[in-house]
């Protein structure tokens, strides 16, 4: 049992420092694009108001959500592992 | 310098292939001629063995271990351990050692040519005489003979993905340094046409 959950505990650190790195990274490249959106639109308005906007519409995007395959794909290829090594 | 970069360069990327090929699974066609138990204490070589069967002991030095003793299709001597590697690494997560032992007594055979029965044999690990340590069989699968085909898939998938993430990231980390050495001038600098 030690083993397990010597694995759950490492896999989860592990996946969760993996999850904030990607999730930051992809913010700050999605920033990134819409300040250069900005300026590729004739810098409608404030620049803040305008980047905000298409940083609010990335929080609830199906592409923020697909971070989350970052715990879902390993845990269902463990699975699938077990399976295919013990009882396949 | 240049020798030294390099030097390390290749102690790197022999470290990695090793690992890789030590790791990935492998499978051979061969002859199983028997199975036995062995009383291993592991020394120097401990690092190539398992730790214990899941849920055993983990803090005893001796244990016995099953082995599987076969021939290659080229007729050399084969050895492979048969052990639990259970939830920890390399991560194929085998607890049925005991269950593989059945099946692969089940299918010894001798070399009589009509008698043969040869079988493919998932394993990892590597042979070696010198250190003893022996590749760690995984499944045991009938095969029609000794020139089966077999087409590695899953190693194929496995190198594409790790080139592919080792290219992503590679890429990104000289944007990132090539975007460092020339600044881009802040915020009102004008675009260049």
């Amino acid at each position: 049992m030690l083993a397990l959950l010597r694995l759950l505990i490492v896999g989860l650190i592990v996946l969760t420092v993996l999850y904030f790195a990607l999730s930051w990274y992809f913010r700050a490249e999605r920033r990134r694009r819409m300040e250069a959106d900005w300026e590729a639109a004739g810098r409608p308005g404030t620049r803040e108001a305008y980047v905000e906007a298409g940083m609010e519409q990335y929080q609830t995007s199906l592409r923020r959500k697909l971070i989350w395959l970052v715990y879902i794909v390993p845990v269902t290829s463990v699975i699938v592992i077990i399976y295919l090594t013990n009882y396949a | 310098m240049v020798y030294i970069k390099w030097g390390f360069r290749v102690i790197f990327w022999t470290a990695v292939i090793a690992f890789l090929h030590y790791t990935l699974p492998q499978r051979d066609i061969v002859r199983i001629t028997d199975t036995y138990e062995q009383r291993i204490e592991p020394g120097d070589n401990a690092l190539f063995w398992s730790n214990a069967d899941t849920g055993d002991n983990r803090q005893a030095t001796g244990r016995d271990v099953f082995f599987i003793q076969s021939f290659l299709s080229d007729e050399q001597p084969m050895i492979y351990r048969n052990e639990d590697t259970g939830w920890g690494w390399p991560p194929y997560f085998k607890f049925d050692a005991a269950n593989l032992q059945a099946q692969a007594a089940d299918a010894v055979s001798n070399r009589d040519g009509e008698n043969a029965r040869w079988v493919k044999v998932l394993h990892y690990g590597w042979r070696n005489e010198f250190l003893s340590i022996y590749p760690n069989a995984i499944s045991v699968q009938p095969v029609s003979g000794p020139d089966a085909r077999i087409i590695p898939w899953f190693n194929i998938v496995v190198l594409a993905l790790l080139a592919a993430g080792y290219w992503a990231i590679r890429v990104r980390w000289n944007r990132f340094w090539a975007r460092r050495d020339e600044p881009e001038g802040g915020e009102w600098a004008e675009k260049a046409e």
